[in-house]
């Protein structure tokens, strides 16, 4: 069954909850608001939650507050620190909490929902005690057990091509980590951005090209899909 | 309206020239092809223009080029690595473009400084930027001057295959640049896309005015 994963955002200014709500509900997450320090502690007394989010600046306790109390009761939920200026003093405070990182504003989607998995990833890394919440409301995944079969048998027949192109690839890959380490070892951090920035930029239209002409296998692939699932969905019903 | 600045002022000049000088290419390289049948200059006079706007092209290229290449606005040009994301976004895109727009549904991509693209804008850029307009200045240049690039137009099949390619990428640009501004339609206000290659300044509409929440977030 499906579980739902509980994310605390804190923060005075309330358009930060709802941007993590808009970008974090629709990939499946329950994001819940407090307004102030004290109102997530309650929160967090009251339910369990899976990372938390807050602000450092906020009337009565600060963020790093927030984190050390969360860190001082339950050291395995993640959390992050979101801010529009970070001190180093702030940073070395939170860092002694315990934070699992920062995120600097302005925030993108993007920057929510990887910086989201990441503080999940870490926590069940830990092997943290479950606390996610599963919701009643969810309907019974009848549909997506069948759905998960068709898949497993597809994964199956699949698997050896898979783990052939992986064979194939493991040498290269095994280089290129290799030259990867070494040229992070011997260029410095600004040079090596901007390396990196160079090289995705002109591999950009061959990346380009590949996408294009997958393109539209990819679009005949997913009506194909839609058509068995609804062939499937209509003889199940018969 | 949020005004955001997307297009820097090398970008906004090397657009301007560009699209003035393709236009000036496309006029004369109709002249030189089609001598018979259109007389709007000398058939000399329209190859001697092809080439000095070709080669003012050629530097304008490289305005472009090493802005985006020392500039953090490279990121625009950067490829999704994530196939899964470039594709929902893609098709996502594509049914706007060739449904929900007609509907009046809001374009599901946000400009921002560092994401001005959407999907397949984004994949078409990169194509048309780094692959064939190089490879239309290349094949021009070898034209330019046959005699003296003679190894390298034998090498790559004779004067034929090389003008073919040449004429293949003007055909492919003619259907781009009108294209390129029906797109350019297809803002706020049908000029509003034009207005912003000007000021540099993207007018986009806030959360509350598309009615949900936060999008350019805090």
């Amino acid at each position: 069954m499906r579980a739902l994963r509980k994310i605390l955002v804190v923060d005075d200014d309330p358009v930060v909850g709802k941007s993590f709500d808009r970008v974090l509900s629709e990939k499946g997450y329950a994001v819940i608001t407090a307004r102030n320090g004290e109102e997530a502690l309650k929160k967090l007394a009251e339910e369990n939650y899976d990372a938390v989010f807050t602000d450092i600046k906020m009337p009565g306790m600060d963020g790093i507050q927030v984190a050390e109390r969360v860190k001082a009761r339950r050291p395995w939920i993640p959390v992050v620190i979101v801010t529009g200026y970070g001190t180093a003093d702030n940073e070395a405070r939170a860092e002694a909490a315990g934070v699992s990182g920062f995120l600097h504003k302005p925030l993108s989607p993007e920057m929510i929902e990887g910086s989201t998995q990441k503080a999940l990833l870490e926590k069940d890394l830990a092997g943290a005690p479950a606390t996610a919440t599963e919701t009643a409301a969810m309907p019974q995944p009848t549909a997506a057990t069948e759905e998960s079969a068709w898949k497993s048998v597809a994964l199956v027949f699949a698997a050896p091509f898979v783990g052939l192109a992986y064979v194939v690839a493991l040498p290269f890959i095994g280089l290129g980590m290799l030259a990867w380490m070494g040229a992070k070892a011997l260029v410095p951090e600004k040079v090596a951005r901007f390396l990196k920035n160079i090289a995705l930029f002109f591999a950009a239209p061959f990346v380009a090209l590949a996408y294009t002409i997958a393109f539209p296998f990819i679009g005949l692939g997913m009506l194909a899909w839609m058509g068995a699932k609804a062939l499937v969905k209509r003889a199940d019903s018969e | 309206m949020q005004k955001i600045y997307v297009h820097p002022l090398p970008v906004r000049i090397w657009h301007w020239t560009n699209a003035f000088g393709f236009v000036a290419l496309i006029v004369t390289g109709l002249q030189i092809r089609y001598v018979d049948l259109i007389s709007l200059m000398s058939f000399k006079a329209a190859v001697n223009l092809h080439n000095w706007v070709g080669f003012v092209l050629i530097g304008n290229f490289f305005v472009w080029l090493l802005f985006y290449l020392f500039s953090d606005k490279i990121k625009v040009y950067h490829p999704e690595l994530s196939p899964m994301k470039h594709f929902r976004g893609s098709l996502r895109q594509l049914q706007y473009y060739g449904y929900g727009i007609f509907k009046g549904d809001p374009n599901p991509h946000h400009v921002s400084a560092y994401h001005k693209f959407n999907p397949l804008q984004s994949v078409t850029y990169q194509i048309v930027m780094l692959l064939l307009v190089p490879l239309q200045f290349f094949t021009g240049i070898l034209l330019w001057d046959l005699k003296h690039f003679s190894g390298a137009v034998e090498f790559f099949g004779g004067v034929r295959v090389v003008d073919t390619v040449h004429v293949l990428l003007f055909i492919f640009f003619v259907a781009y640049i009108f294209g390129h501004a029906y797109l350019g339609s297809l803002g706020h206000t049908p000029t509003a896309h034009f207005k912003a290659m000007f000021t540099g300044y993207e007018e986009v509409e806030t959360e509350v005015e598309r009615g949900e929440p936060a999008q350019t977030l805090t």
